[in-house]
């Protein structure tokens, strides 16, 4: 671990590339997040489509997730609070990935919903893919972070 | 600051904002019982359009494959781009289109009704309890 800090402390070129990789998370929060926060409805269903939680749980989920991803995205943006942000990148990429699972395992033919309604057709298997990239991405992101002061 | 204490911060923030939408946003879902959707029909609804219907299997192609209703159309997300050509080969225009998908607690032959209804398919509604309920009225 502090190897890799150190490493990217010292170098610019790597320092950037964090940045980038940091910002380009946040702004997939944050696209996800808006994209479900406009029809929060429509989520609900495409979270009911997984056939994981009775309906009343579907529902709390459908406004809690994009309120969550939103601060999540704002927080990586903002570069403050990143450690407690890359918590719950971790946490919500593997739970989706683990509903994203049982529904390829239970032979669903589903749409991700991991965007509302903005992307669709994008199925099951790819999004699955993508998001076992994002959490390589996070880990990374965790192990080069920087040290935080200890009055933050 | 801990990581788990900015965690909790964040998710503290996150319950506010999640709790405003679910009081003022006009979008915001019933947190007691899934919305009655016009397009939603019974099977009893269908009766009458017998001969005029063309049914959509909205399960899997496994699914599809094992059951399902007679000369229905299999059509789903995951391979929407190649089965959407052969519904419009089956489709005829004044026809009722009918999705269903495994249960009530299935919600996709909502999505692929709404779906078909963007593309063009106006007469498209989606059968309440889907294929189970077709099961158990043991309809020819």
């Amino acid at each position: 671990m502090s190897t890799v800090t150190q490493s990217i402390g010292g170098r610019p070129i790597l320092r950037i590339g964090r940045l980038l990789l940091r910002v380009s998370i946040a702004a997939l929060f944050l696209f996800a997040a808006i994209a479900k926060l406009v029809d929060p409805s429509s989520f609900a269903q495409q979270i009911a489509n997984y056939q994981l939680t009775p309906w009343p749980a579907t529902a709390v989920l459908s406004v809690f997730l994009p309120a969550l991803e939103l601060c999540v995205g704002i927080s990586l943006l903002l570069g403050r609070w990143e450690s407690g942000a890359l918590v719950w990148v971790a946490v919500l990429l593997t739970i989706f990935s683990g509903a994203l699972l049982s529904a390829i395992v239970r032979g669903l033919s589903i749409d991700c919903g991991c965007f509302g309604r903005s992307i669709e057709n994008t199925g099951t298997l790819w999004p699955l893919i993508r998001n076992l990239a994002l959490l390589a991405i996070t880990g990374f992101l965790w192990f080069s972070r920087p040290r935080e002061r200890s009055s933050q | 600051m801990t990581a788990l204490r900015q965690a909790g911060l964040i998710l503290l923030i996150a319950v506010g904002l999640a709790g405003v939408t679910a009081a003022v946003h006009p979008k915001r879902p019933s947190f007691l019982a899934p919305p009655r959707d016009p397009n939603e029909v019974t099977l009893a609804q269908t009766k009458p359009w017998a001969g005029n219907i063309l049914w959509v299997d909205a399960r899997s192609e496994s699914e599809f494959a094992t059951e399902h209703i007679p000369d229905a159309v299999c059509l789903n997300f995951e391979n929407w781009n190649e089965q959407f050509p052969k519904f419009l080969d089956r489709y005829n225009p004044g026809q009722r289109v009918v999705v269903y998908c495994s249960a009530t607690s299935c919600q996709l032959s909502r999505e692929i009704a709404a779906k078909l209804k963007a593309s063009g398919v106006d007469d498209a509604y989606f059968l309440e309890g889907g294929w189970e309920t077709w099961k158990l009225q043991d309809r020819p």
